[in-house]
């Protein structure tokens, strides 16, 4: 069934099925969370942390799964590793667990974990799925890094906490706001867009 | 093996399993994270009441703590009131330095806030809210002054700024702290906020 090489088989999550720019989904901690570069970074390693790990659980156990349970049984064991990584934020990384909030414990029901469990994990050996989850995961903590760059520089000038822009810098308040994220997305999915269509066009 | 019979046994087993996992990983990290919480307690303590060399909480309920600084002689300087009121956004937690009859304010600090960056935000800031409650005289309700002063010796001795724009951010602070302070001295002159009752428990 595999037609992919392994090397495809990452290299998809970073550009063809971007799991942001390309599929839209996980938006939702990609809107909220975006504000500052730190929080992008923490929000898309636990991403990747719970995306790994139930791709690894979920794919080696597949065959045991009836297909009547499974959203039920992935979701049970997508929960078990998004509350291990919010506990783990909280004990050894408080600052960064606060400013997240709510959005750790929500990593449950974004769309790209549950959507590569059903559209690859359940499907494909464990070995491709890990590789699968691996791209997928780069794929959204780069999506993550961009649009919360863009956001921190204009929004506060800084970028990780130090100063990038000069003193005639005027911080864009708009862009750490909920609207700047919906700005920024919009102008790179246009982009991502328009890139897409110039290399189709080529071949 | 008959299918319904083998998806509750597959569920349940799945079920056991995370959660016997997550019950380890609960214990593994909950210290830690009550220590957490502890620390930036006592930390805050130590910057609203000035001078404390050893803290103890005197009173809870809902929403509110109190803690007692003392020096290192034990001798009582001040409470620490750890107190949490609605804010534009969400809620706002701080914690608020007074003497031992609730009647002076040392100084406050915010502990938690989702409030706008760049308005109600402010309250974080010393620039432009908390040098504004530094030193004040509790006794009597304090009062919001509307438009802000741009030095704090220009404010009266019951007076604390507005942060423009986010008027809802400083006045729910207000409000709360004034409420909080009357209710404490209530409960003081009742007696049910001597350390000496709470050492027997």
């Amino acid at each position: 069934m595999p037609t992919k090489s392994i090397r495809e088989e990452f290299v998809k999550g970073l550009w063809n099925e971007n799991p942001v720019f390309r599929q839209l989904l996980g938006l939702c901690p990609t809107l909220a969370v975006t504000n500052a570069v730190i929080n992008g970074f923490a929000m898309g390693i636990a991403t990747a942390f719970v995306l790994i790990f139930s791709s690894l659980v979920i794919s080696s156990i597949k065959k045991l799964i009836p297909s009547q349970v499974r959203i039920a049984s992935y979701i049970i064991i997508i929960a078990t590793f998004v509350t291990m990584a919010d506990r783990f934020m909280a004990a050894f990384f408080p600052p960064i667990s606060k400013s997240l909030g709510p959005y750790v414990p929500l990593i449950v029901v974004n769309c790209i974990i549950l959507g590569r469990q059903e559209a690859f994990s359940s499907k494909n050996s464990v070995g491709r799925s890990l590789i699968d989850a691996l791209g997928m995961s780069s794929g959204f903590v780069l999506a993550m890094l961009i649009l919360s760059s863009i956001r921190e520089i204009l929004g506060m000038g800084t970028f990780l906490g130090h100063q990038v822009m000069g003193a005639w810098f005027k911080p864009w308040i708009i862009m750490i706001l909920p609207p700047g994220a919906f700005i920024t997305l919009g102008i790179l999915l246009a982009i991502a867009l328009q890139i897409e269509r110039k290399t189709k066009s080529r071949k | 093996m008959n299918l319904s019979v083998r998806m509750v046994t597959v569920l349940t087993s799945i079920g056991l399993l995370s959660g016997s996992f997550l019950a380890t990983v609960g214990l593994l990290t909950q210290e830690r994270i009550a220590l957490n919480k502890q620390r930036e307690i006592e930390a805050a303590i130590i910057q609203v009441v000035p001078g404390t060399y050893s803290s103890q909480r005197l009173y809870e309920e809902k929403d509110l703590s109190v803690y007692g600084g003392k020096d290192k002689e034990g001798t009582l300087i001040g409470f620490a009131i750890y107190a949490s009121c609605i804010g534009f956004q969400d809620k706002i937690t701080f914690m608020l330095g007074t003497n031992i009859s609730f009647t002076r304010i040392n100084s406050i600090k915010i502990i938690e806030q989702k409030e706008t960056p760049g308005l109600g935000a402010k309250i974080n800031d010393r620039e432009f809210f908390l040098q504004y409650w530094e030193n004040k005289d509790g006794s009597s309700p304090l009062r919001l002054r509307k438009p802000p002063v741009s030095s704090p010796e220009d404010l009266g001795p019951s007076e604390v700024n507005t942060i423009t724009g986010a008027t809802i951010s400083s006045e729910a602070v207000l409000n709360t702290v004034n409420s909080t302070l009357e209710r404490l001295r209530l409960l003081l002159k009742e007696g049910k906020l001597s350390s000496e009752e709470q050492d027997a428990n």
